[in-house]
């Protein structure tokens, strides 16, 4: 493939957008949790084209694995995060049976 | 020929995510989800990740997804007419039209940065054995970045203890103290 580097900096950009205004949109609270990952793998995806561009580069060709390293580190706390999100929506939802976040001002109120 | 399946995949990656924020039905939404990280995938191989490809089908849409699809099979909310009604006006309010701007603005500076940086280097060869060997990546990560592997895992073993914790059933606190 050549494509050039910016275009996947470029689509990175893209998929974190349309993942940060979904999560500001939404109401559902898995909705939300789904835009976070969203978020995340965008960040993967700079990570790797960053590796990618130091990699290719004219001068100094060469494994950057900073950025594959990092990705796998972000997959991780992806999962944690998915885990721990619904688990805390499931208890949610045992004490008011409902997933909405309009539902959720006590500490506003 | 590898170019346009990787345009053709971006278009892809960001319509799909384009129905996790518009679809009602949080089951659509997982759906639309999975597209994109498969489309995803086949971008991370074609740039040369091939490890990470793997991973990404394996994590994301074997164990994230299920997860999601798990959640919402059991809290039955992936009904059709049992949609969240409060997710209705989600577009009607001026926050729509402010997350547009901001959307934006984010990609603007994305792309300023990208015109700074001037034109960033042409593919020309990616080595056989991809840009992430797992031989030379493992040593990464049992080598300098042992630390950072260590803490995950004992932030992994954590988080397995808290979900059980969270999930339980009947933890009242004024039910003659088991907690």
């Amino acid at each position: 493939m050549s494509v050039p580097s910016e275009h996947l900096f470029v689509l990175a950009a893209v998929l974190f957008a349309i993942g940060a205004a979904g999560f500001f949109l939404r109401r559902n609270l898995i909705v939300v949790l789904m835009c976070v990952e969203l978020m995340l793998n965008a960040a993967n995806l700079s990570f790797l084209a960053a590796s990618r561009m130091h990699a290719l580069a004219a001068g100094s060709p060469g494994l950057s694995l900073e950025g594959p390293t990092f990705a796998i580190f972000v997959i991780v706390v992806a999962a944690i995060e998915a885990a721990v999100g619904l688990a805390l929506v499931i208890a949610l939802y045992r004490n008011r049976q409902t997933v909405s976040l309009d539902a959720l001002t006590d500490l506003k109120d | 020929m590898a170019d346009a399946l990787f345009y053709v995949m971006a278009v892809a990656a960001v319509l799909a995510a384009l129905g996790v924020v518009l679809a009602k039905n949080p089951m659509q939404c997982v759906l639309s989800l999975l597209a994109s990280f498969f489309a995803l995938a086949v971008i991370y191989l074609l740039a040369g990740f091939q490890f990470l490809a793997a991973a990404q089908i394996l994590v994301y849409a074997g164990a994230i997804l299920v997860l999601f699809l798990f959640t919402i099979m059991l809290l039955n909310l992936g009904n059709p007419g049992s949609e969240d009604p409060t997710d209705v006006r989600m577009f009607s309010r001026a926050n729509a039209g402010l997350m547009v701007v901001v959307a934006a603005a984010l990609l603007f500076v994305a792309a300023l940065g990208v015109r700074r940086a001037g034109p960033l280097p042409v593919a020309a060869s990616t080595p056989k054995t991809g840009l992430d060997p797992i031989p030379a990546l493992a040593g990464e990560m049992f080598g300098r970045y042992l630390l950072p592997f260590e803490a995950i895992s004992v932030l992994l073993l954590a988080t397995a203890v808290a979900v059980v914790v969270l999930a339980k059933r009947d933890r009242r606190p004024n039910e003659g103290g088991r907690t």
